[in-house]
């Protein structure tokens, strides 16, 4: 394995805005995102020196742990780099805070403002609240309202609220849980997490897009003849059966991940970089957004569910084997799709998006395949030549390529296709954020622009109605295609391209 | 002019009346707007030459504080009327200072303090104290009051701060000083903006840096060993301090940062043995912060530092390998000053790496060109060469972006930079 050296000359040369005095609350702060995710950010942003020293962090939960234990159980989460920076983890720990809380009775609520009041006073935190939203999704709109009857997001300059995904299961229980939610809060207020928004790799198809000038005069229906969109897992469902079960692979990565991609992707460019313009944006795409045959969606949708594989020495076990799972399951673990968005930009282009778990490897892209030059006048070595692509590697190798034809070496004129590729890594001398840490520092800062609004999620949750529709209503017309662990997914969905003389890129 | 409303004229008061003033004009006249809960901003803000360009008649008033094309135009011109060489910055205390000697009784009108800048502005401060020294010896101290609110915005509401300006000659001001304390909300975070020469006042500005405040000052101002000693000073003993001089400089460390970011050449970095700096003019300060900082990453001693010839300086540091590594700073005279002494206009590392070809890197300013650094037998090595784009940041946008950052710290790289910067400087 190479090892690179670091660039000494970019340590510290990044001087990101800090925090504003606050306490953060985190609700369900004994879970799993808690120690894995939220506090290991926090601990990063303080190491950054992006957190001020009147900051606190309040974990709530229904255990009753001492603030000390609450102190405990993420160090012990956080293990080594602990080690490594233990000064600056004893500092930071000071400012972490527990209160037993069960958003569900009110007089909890009461005892926690009571609380906030105290960590006003001694962290000098000024009354600012992010309130986190870490539980079950069927808490967020009743979290949400008792935060509101408990006065706690009466001031919208002072309060906000972050939700997790999912938000809504549906169209219509999304439109609810937005009405209940904007019941309680401003919309200013609340921020709708995608993880995915957090990725440097994400945010730069915006700076790709519209910071060069080459791209977007060809980011259109007459140089683009499809896109696909791809994020590939290699794990099967490990922990989550529970939720996984409810959800399936539609509800957990194509509604909220892999449509941001597909806006970002295609929205318009906004008049100025500001959250609302940049929303506006991807929020009108994705109206315009639609499945390729919504009147029979079964023509453009392919499930799937992952069964046995692997290899003797390493078997997998399928889904429906795994603990949790009920062994007759019909939920998807792999779905691909064709849509179109009908506007005058992309009229015609089709994007297939697809997703699965424990496929062969595990990445997200997002590729734009060109339209093959009008007049082939050259001999390709591959038969015909090779339209041209522009990949997004999204995660992992972060970066670029694009793969063109250029003259083969020797006598003749044949043509090959090659790639020239640009990596986060190599182009840059330290390591990118992980998307908590961006979206965190965003949500306190009270940034809006890398998280949902609520007609944007509206707007995805719709694009995918016909098909959730007819998964609960007439199944056996969208079957799910067993595949087996570690290919790319079920036949049927090779030929959802094959329809259209189009093969999955194989990365 | 800056996108604010004013409630009111500004009012004169009697320096004892502030204090009640304020707490009147919060409590009853502005009970229905709420008080930005962000910052104090106490500015010194002498601007000597503007207001000897206008007391000599050669700048139409008002005297604002703020930097402007039709101040720098005279500026220059007037460069050239007090016989000053062509290099001196348009704003150096030198030419302040030559512009005193001459005659003139223009009336001034003054509103400094009162034009805020939109970047800053933008931020809301609580509350926007300035301290306007005056030409005048022997003017008593003024006090001049004034509530505002942002222009409503889409979805923003009106939070509210006030401006109070203190006027007077040093002695005044030095008296006003007393007034201060009660007028710097206890709750919020305060920051210091020395507008001036680090050469004046010092016991002012040492009683305005309280510890905890957050300074602002720009080494660029002030004689060079006040300049460097006075950050050393700061960074020692804990004082958050932040430098214009520095962040200027912003532009040349990403570019040079970006040379080495492709991974085939960051081994070179451990083979510098020499390393120039241009600057323009002769104030060497942004070009030794340049040194130290790369001195710093590199993980460079420094061994000992002479005076070059034309006010230049030499200086030598050794590698973690024992290797010595030649630096010189060479003051580079330039037909148009830029408004900031000593801007750094070029920079040249030679890197040897044991076995391979040896690599050049020059950076130079849009203004400048390469020539300069390209001169000298390079030809057998691998030249990589960047323009360095100029910074056109006013120093007002410089400090919004300070205010909205929002850091309670000195910066750890201007931190570790400071203390080597002035052991570069020789002594005088």
């Amino acid at each position: 394995m190479t090892v690179t050296l670091t660039n000494p000359l970019r340590v510290g040369l990044r001087q990101e805005r800090v925090v504003s005095p606050q306490c953060l609350v985190i609700f369900g702060a004994s879970g799993d995102l808690t120690s894995r995710k939220l506090v290991p950010a926090l601990f990063e942003l303080f190491r950054q020196r992006r957190l001020p020293t009147e900051f606190a962090v309040l974990g709530c939960a229904r255990r009753p742990w001492s603030d000390e234990e609450f102190r405990g159980h993420m160090a012990e989460a956080l293990g080594d780099l602990i080690h490594e920076h233990r000064g600056a983890w004893d500092q930071f720990a000071a400012g972490l805070f527990y209160e037993p809380v069960d958003l569900q009775q009110p007089e909890h609520l009461v005892r926690l403002a009571q609380r906030l009041e105290v960590i006003d006073r001694h962290r000098a935190t000024r009354n600012n609240r992010t309130f986190y939203l870490s539980v079950s999704p069927k808490f967020y709109g009743s979290g949400c309202s008792a935060l509101a009857a408990a006065g706690l997001l009466s001031d919208p300059e002072r309060s906000r609220v972050v939700i997790e995904k999912p938000f809504g299961r549906d169209y219509g229980s999304a439109q609810e849980l937005n009405r209940i939610v904007q019941t309680s809060a401003k919309e200013s207020q609340v921020f709708r997490i995608d993880h995915y928004l957090g990725k440097e790799t994400v945010q730069n198809i915006l700076v790709l897009r519209f910071a060069n000038t080459i791209f977007e005069p060809i980011w259109n229906r007459n140089y683009i003849a499809s896109v696909e969109i791809t994020a590939a897992e290699t794990v099967g469902v490990e922990e989550r059966a529970g939720y996984y079960e409810s959800s399936g692979a539609l509800r957990d990565m194509v509604q909220n991940h892999l449509t941001q991609m597909l806006a970002l992707t295609t929205m318009e460019a906004p008049g100025r970089f500001d959250a609302e313009a940049i929303r506006n944006e991807k929020a009108k795409v994705l109206q315009s957004a639609r499945l390729a045959d919504e009147l029979e969606p079964w023509n453009c949708c392919v499930r799937g569910q992952y069964g046995p594989g692997g290899t003797a020495r390493r078997p997998l076990t399928g889904y429906r084997q795994e603990p949790g799972v009920n062994p007759n399951s019909t939920t998807e673990t792999y779905v691909a799709m064709k849509l179109f968005i009908d506007n005058w930009r992309w009229q015609g282009v089709p994007f297939y998006l697809r997703t699965g778990k424990r496929l062969p490897k595990r990445m997200s892209e997002v590729v734009l395949t060109f339209r093959e030059a009008p007049v082939h006048l050259f001999d390709a070595a591959g038969g015909s030549p090779t339209a041209n692509q522009l990949i997004l590697r999204i995660q992992p190798d972060e970066g670029a390529g694009f793969r063109f034809e250029v003259k083969s070496p020797g006598s003749g004129m044949r043509s090959r296709p090659v790639d020239m590729h640009f990596s986060y890594d190599e182009s840059f001398g330290e390591p990118s954020d992980e998307g908590y840490v961006r979206l965190l520092a965003d949500a306190m800062l009270g940034d809006p622009t890398l998280f949902t609004r609520g007609d944007e999620v509206e707007a995805a949750w719709r694009l995918y109605t016909p098909l959730l529709e007819l998964i609960e209503d007439s199944p056996w017309q969208l079957p799910v295609h067993p595949y087996e662990a570690r290919t790319w997914g079920p036949a049927a969905a090779d030929n959802l391209l094959g329809r259209d003389g189009l093969m999955w890129r194989r990365p | 002019m800056s996108p604010q409303l004013t409630l009111q004229a500004p009012v004169a008061l009697p320096p004892p009346e502030l204090t009640d003033y304020l707490e009147k004009l919060w409590s009853q006249d502005l009970e229905s707007a709420s008080g930005a809960s962000t910052f104090t901003l106490l500015v010194w803000q002498p601007a000597w030459v503007e207001q000897h360009l206008v007391r000599t008649g050669r700048l139409d008033g008002p005297v604002t504080g703020v930097v402007r094309t039709e101040l720098l135009e005279a500026a220059r011109e007037a460069v050239l009327t007090c016989d000053l060489p062509l290099s001196i910055s348009p704003l150096s205390p030198k030419l302040a200072w030559a512009l005193g000697q001459q005659s003139g009784d223009h009336a001034i009108e003054d509103l400094r303090g009162q034009h805020i800048d939109a970047a800053i502005s933008a931020f809301q401060p609580r509350r926007l104290i300035t301290l306007a020294p005056t030409l005048n010896h022997g003017q008593p101290l003024e006090t001049l009051v004034a509530a505002y609110c942002p222009l409503p915005g889409e979805g923003t509401t009106a939070a509210c701060g006030d401006v109070v300006v203190l006027r007077g000659d040093f002695g005044a001001l030095q008296q006003g000083l007393q007034l201060l304390q009660p007028l710097v909300p206890a709750d919020l975070p305060c920051w210091v903006w020395w507008n001036g020469s680090l050469d004046e006042a010092p016991e002012l500005l040492e009683a305005l840096a309280e510890p905890g405040r957050r300074l602002v000052i720009d080494t660029a101002l002030g004689t060079p060993r006040r300049c460097l000693d006075l950050l050393e000073s700061c960074v020692g003993s804990g004082q958050p301090v932040n430098d214009l001089n520095w962040l200027r400089q912003r532009a040349w460390r990403e570019s040079l940062a970006m040379v080495f970011d492709p991974p085939s050449r960051r081994d070179a970095l451990n083979h510098v043995v020499q390393l120039d700096i241009d600057v323009e003019g002769t104030h060497p300060v942004q070009g030794l912060l340049l040194a130290a900082w790369l001195a710093d990453r590199l993980g460079w001693h420094w061994v000992e530092s002479n005076a070059a010839a034309e006010e230049g300086i030499s200086a030598e540091f050794e590698r973690n390998d024992g290797i010595p590594v030649q630096f010189h700073l060479t003051p580079v005279p330039v037909g148009v000053p830029s408004s900031h002494p000593g801007s750094v206009v070029g920079l040249r590392l030679i890197c040897q790496p044991p076995g391979s070809q040896p690599l050049c890197v020059i950076l130079c300013s849009e203004s400048g060109g390469c020539m300069r650094l390209e001169a000298g037998g390079m030809a057998r090595m691998e030249l990589a060469e960047e323009v360095v784009p100029m910074a056109h940041a006013t120093d007002e946008w410089e400090m919004a972006r300070l205010l909205g950052g929002g850091h309670d710290s000195t910066n750890p790289l201007l931190a570790a930079a400071a203390p080597l910067a002035a052991k570069l400087l020789p002594n005088a």
